[in-house]
Order: C-alpha cells, then structure tokens, then sequence
C-alpha cells in the first residue's frame, strides 16, 4: 500500500482551510487529518509514526509560528505558503524550523509534491533560490571538518543534487532510480559524512563545494 | 542476486481519435494504487528533457506524466526514436490492415475500463489484429517494430541493472506487452508479474 502523507492546514480563515482542504483531500498520497486555525490547536491532528506536513497559510509568516510548531512536532514538514521568494523573508523562518516554501502562484502538483517532500523532512526550495538560502544557513553554522569517508560516484551526485536544494523525488527523477534507492545513498552518505540529519548534511556538502557543481 | 518485479500494462494508445469511453481517473486509480518506483513510458529522453509531450497518447499526456509529477513514481522514457509508422501497404493488404485497425479502434471504443484490454480475450484479440497487420505490411515494417520493441526491453533491463529490486511498471502500445514480456523472462534477474501483483 502507498504510505500517506498526512496534512494539516493552518489557516486562520475558514474558507481558505475549507478550500484547501476540497483540493488537497483529491490529490494522491495525500490525506487531510486536520484544518487548523491557530498553533494552539495544530498538535491533536498530528498522527504519531506517520509522515506529517503542516501546510501553512498565513498573510504573514513569523518565525515564532515556525518555533512553536516545531516545539511540539520536532520530525514534522513545516510548509509555509508565501507572496515571493524572498531571502529576506525565507531564511528567517528557516532558521526558525521551517522545511520548505510553496509560491501561490505554484501549480496544484508542485503544491503536492511539496506536501509530500516536507512530510518525509526534505527542505523545499525552489532552485533559484535553494543555492543562495543554503549558503546562507551553511555560513551561520560552524565548518563541521570531521573527515568523511570516501564516497562513491552515485552518492557525489546524490549529494551534489541535494546541496542544490532538490528533494528526493528530484534526485531519483534526474538520475532515473526509485525514491526508495535515492534515500538509501543518503543513509550511506549520513553515515560517511557522520552527520545525524538531511540538513547537516545539506550544509556539510555546501560547506565542501558541492552545491555549485553542475 | 536481487530480482526486479517489473509488469507490462498495455494500451491502445495510438487511438487517439477514438472517444475513450472510461474516465482517465480510473487509469490515474489503477497506476496510483500500484505506485511503482520506476514508471516505463514509450518516449524519447528527448521528449523527456524537453517536456515535449504534444504528440504523446492521452493516456501518458493526461494521466501517467501528471501523477508521476506530483507522487514519488519516477518516469524513464525507454524508446530509442519514436515509434514506426502506421502499418500500411497497397493493395488487399492495405484494405485488410484498414479493417483490422477499425476492429482494434472498436475495442478501444467498447473498453470498460483501462485494466479491460490487458485481461483476456480482448487482450489476446488485440495482439493478434497487431501482429496480423505489421505481417501484412511487409518485412520492413516488421523489423521496424520488432527494434523499437527491442529498445523498449533493452532499456527496461538498463534501469533494472541500475536499480535492482526498485518496482518497474511498463505502459506501451499493448502490440509490445507480449513481446516484452517474453524478452525479460529470459533473465533470471527479471520478475514478470501481473500488473496486479507487482
């Protein structure tokens, strides 16, 4: 069976949460658990053991928002809907927990494909600005030197495709191998790398140069 | 040695003039419900890179590419070039190869659904009517074919080589689905099963 990515739609108007609520109930490997109109009530449609994105729809986006939901759902995709992707406005909530950015202008399948992406903890950028963010976030972060093992040919794609800002399905779509064998490099790369996570390792690759390999 | 599951779903694609009688959200049900890792289509890398999709069957260009893009199944177009022409010859053969495809057109027309022409006699009818029309159309278009179906089993086997054990679902013209699927069971690393079961 395919596994499901459960949504929570954060949205403070009622008729914004119905209307996403309609579309997004329809779209496959999607399931609405719940429709939110504040943080405070976000945590009852979490489902434990099960990949949870919270899409949030919010005129403007604090990072205190971001805080407060990662307080209570550290492992969730926190997916904010903005105007524009704007440094100013994207790295802050970044660095709040934030995991990825839809533009209301995006189709209905990227908005899906986001959904899902941020549900399985991958940071969702657009890749005009994906390089520059993830610089930005690299710089704040001390140079983690520890020595990596040697990788091998695929898992330097991998990791070149990743320190780019691309989801797993991105990566397996442009080296044409499942999600599944994409996710497997990555837990090789991770252990290689000594890092516990997808953005520790993120911004290892950025640190080391990976990100503006073509 | 890992084997790949791999299933070959047929379709009647080239019809596209022919009104399909299901509703296309059953194909998108159908492939949704299997999610395969792997999603085989019968187009050009070229086609692919450039997203030129304006000549492909409804079925890719309406269904398949659109759930692929937003679910986790990843699309691999396998066809060296596009497919060969139309059968055609002068003659009695032409107008045979001229009935046989209106026969072909009337089981796109009367398919319940997109799982009916991969089960049974429609299936077999089908296959039968296209192997019956390229041997009527001579040697050339029969070798025509029969590369484009070996480049669609060729590149099949190069994506199970990369990714062993990932979940291969192959929809083509239903002419290809007997021929590939005899092709892959040749190699023991191949698992051919139902579309059902994969």
């Amino acid at each position: 069976m395919p596994v499901l990515t459960n949504l929570i739609i954060l949205a403070p108007y009622a008729l914004h949460r119905d209307a996403w609520q309609a579309l997004l109930t329809l779209q496959p490997g999607i399931q609405v658990s719940g429709a939110v109109e504040n943080v405070s009530e976000a945590a009852e449609s979490l489902i434990p053991d099960q990949a949870n994105t919270f899409l949030i729809d919010l005129v403007n986006p604090q990072p205190e928002i971001a805080q407060e939901l990662r307080s209570f759902a550290p492992h969730s995709g926190l997916l904010f809907l903005v105007r524009s992707y704007e440094l100013s406005l994207v790295l802050p909530l970044l660095q709040a927990g934030a995991t990825g950015f839809i533009s209301r202008d995006a189709s209905v399948g990227d908005l899906a494909r986001a959904i899902i992406a941020a549900g399985r903890g991958e940071i969702v950028l657009p890749p005009e600005i994906a390089v520059q963010s993830l610089m930005a976030l690299a710089q704040a972060q001390p140079a983690n030197q520890a020595r990596s093992e040697q990788l091998t040919e695929r898992e330097s794609e991998v990791l070149t495709l990743l320190a780019q800002g691309h989801t797993n399905k991105d990566i397996a779509q442009a080296l044409f191998l499942s999600v599944r064998t994409v996710e497997a490099h990555l837990r090789s790369i991770f252990a290689k790398l000594a890092v516990n996570s997808r953005t520790e390792a993120v911004l290892w690759a950025v640190q080391h140069g990976y990100g503006g390999r073509k | 040695m890992q084997t790949t599951p791999v299933a070959v779903l047929g379709t009647l694609a080239e019809f596209h003039k022919e009104p399909i009688p299901y509703d296309m959200q059953a194909l998108i049900g159908l492939v949704s419900d299997l999610r395969p890792d792997l999603l085989c289509l019968d187009m050009t890398p070229e086609q692919w890179q450039q997203r030129n999709f304006g000549g492909l069957p409804p079925e890719y260009r309406e269904a398949l590419l659109p759930l692929a893009y937003q679910t986790d199944i990843v699309v691999a177009p396998i066809a060296g070039q596009h497919p060969p022409t139309e059968p055609s010859a002068p003659g009695w053969r032409g107008k045979t190869i001229a009935t046989l495809r209106r026969w072909l057109a009337y089981l796109q027309r009367t398919a319940p659904g997109p799982d009916a022409i991969n089960q049974g006699l429609r299936h077999h009818t089908a296959d039968l009517l296209y192997n019956l029309n390229t041997w009527l159309a001579g040697k050339e278009t029969r070798l025509a074919w029969q590369e484009h179906t070996s480049h669609l089993t060729q590149a099949i086997l190069d994506l199970a080589r990369r990714d062993p054990g990932s979940r291969i679902l192959v929809v083509v013209n239903v002419q290809h689905c007997h021929l590939i699927r005899n092709a892959l069971k040749k190699y023991p690393q191949m698992q051919v099963v139902k579309y059902s079961e994969l």
